[in-house]
Formats: structure tokens, C-alpha cells, sequence
């Protein structure tokens, strides 16, 4: 797992802003927006449905993605992970 | 995945509707048998009106229910169902018997993302060959 300095200075390639979505809004945004990115790109995610912090890893691990790791922001979540 | 949707309410629907939104963000494909008061659901002029939808619990509860999912912009189920059709492979059969009980003949007589309408056969075979299968 990285640190929270080397996740904050990882650049995304794709940004999905999910936050003020609930379950299941915010996996269903990083499925729907996964095909736009590359293999080796990395997504990063925005949310502020906590739930979402346990879904995206194990979608990553169960899809072949490389999951990276989870910074806390007020009032959201900003998800990393690797196509 | 194979999803035996019996009921009706507007709660469970809901549930359902996520369940099988999760199914598509896993690329399952999904089948959907409709029975008995989910088929009332399913109906044209009933799908999308919450008027004419009830819960299964708690139903002194309907109103508050219906207010917080739209504060969560929570979408309308039957949206749920259509945005998995579009991500993954989901089937939505009507069983004939219970699209009779409701005046439901033909397949118009339903939402038009219903793909068919079948006989029990057909979700047993369907249920047995199924990784999941749950019945709601």
C-alpha cells in the first residue's frame, strides 16, 4: 500500500467525481467511465458515500485492477487505483 | 445471476434494483424472472407511478422512504434496471401467470425493458445453472 504523500503525488489520468451519489452510484460511475482510460493509467475517484471505500478495492482485486490506496479528504474520499 | 423478483413493493424493488446494479459492475450476466406481484410492477402504468406502489414493511414509513432517496439522489428502481441493461447483459422475463393475474397478455403491456414473457421451466433451469440466485 502507498503513503498518503506518495498517493497525493500521483497525477490521475481520469478524475470521477461521484461525490453526492450514494450506493451504488460511485461503482457504477467507475464502470461506466473505466474504458475510458488505458491499461498502466490510473483512475482516481471522488466520493463522500463511505461504503464506496470497501467497494472499489474489492471491484479492483475481482477486475485485475492494482488498487493504490484511499486519501481522506473532509467530507470525501479520494480512491486510486491503477487500470 | 438469476434474481426471482416476487415482490411488488416499491422497498424491495429498490433493493433489488441495486443488487442487480452491483451484478453489473461486475459484468454478471443476469436474469430476471418477474412473479406474481412483481409483474404488477412491471406493468406500463404502474412501473413509475410510487402512488400505486406500496412497501412491504413498515408502511407508515412509504413517504419518508421516498423523501430520503430522493435527498441521496437515489434514482427512481426501474432506472436501476435500466442503466444494468446497458452496462451488462440483464434479462427481464415476465412469468405468464402473473402477467394474466394483473391483465398483462403480451409482452406490451409491460415496460419496455422487458425482454419476454416465459413459464416456470424456464427459471428453474435458469436458477439451477445459476452461480447466484436469489429471491426477493
Amino acid at each position: 500500500m502507498m503513503t498518503t504523500q506518495e498517493l497525493n503525488d500521483l497525477k490521475a489520468d481520469l478524475v470521477v467525481d461521484a461525490r453526492g451519489t450514494a450506493c451504488p452510484g460511485p461503482l457504477l460511475e467507475v464502470k461506466k467511465s473505466i474504458g475510458k482510460i488505458d491499461s498502466g493509467h490510473i483512475m482516481e475517484v471522488l466520493s463522500s458515500d463511505e461504503g464506496t471505500k470497501r467497494d472499489i478495492p474489492k471491484w479492483c482485486q475481482k477486475k485485475g485492477h492494482d488498487f493504490l490506496g484511499v486519501i481522506d479528504e473532509p467530507g470525501y474520499f479520494r480512491i486510486l487505483f491503477k487500470k | 445471476m438469476t434474481m426471482a423478483l416476487f415482490s411488488g413493493s416499491i422497498d424491495r424493488l429498490t433493493a433489488a434494483g441495486v443488487v442487480i446494479s452491483g451484478a453489473a459492475a461486475d459484468d454478471m450476466e443476469v436474469d430476471v424472472f418477474v412473479l406474481l406481484q412483481g409483474a404488477r410492477a412491471f406493468k406500463k402504468e404502474i412501473a413509475a407511478n410510487t402512488d400505486l406502489l406500496n412497501m412491504s414493511e413498515s408502511s407508515n414509513l412509504k413517504e419518508e422512504f421516498l423523501q430520503s432517496l430522493q435527498n441521496l439522489k437515489v434514482k427512481p428502481w426501474l432506472d436501476f434496471f435500466k442503466e444494468a441493461k446497458e452496462l451488462t447483459t440483464v434479462r427481464i422475463h415476465i412469468c405468464g401467470l402473473a402477467g394474466k393475474l394483473w391483465g398483462g397478455e403480451k409482452l406490451e403491456d409491460f415496460v419496455d425493458i422487458a425482454d419476454d414473457i416465459c413459464g416456470i421451466g424456464e427459471y428453474i433451469t435458469s436458477a439451477q445453472e445459476a452461480d447466484v440466485h436469489l429471491f426477493i
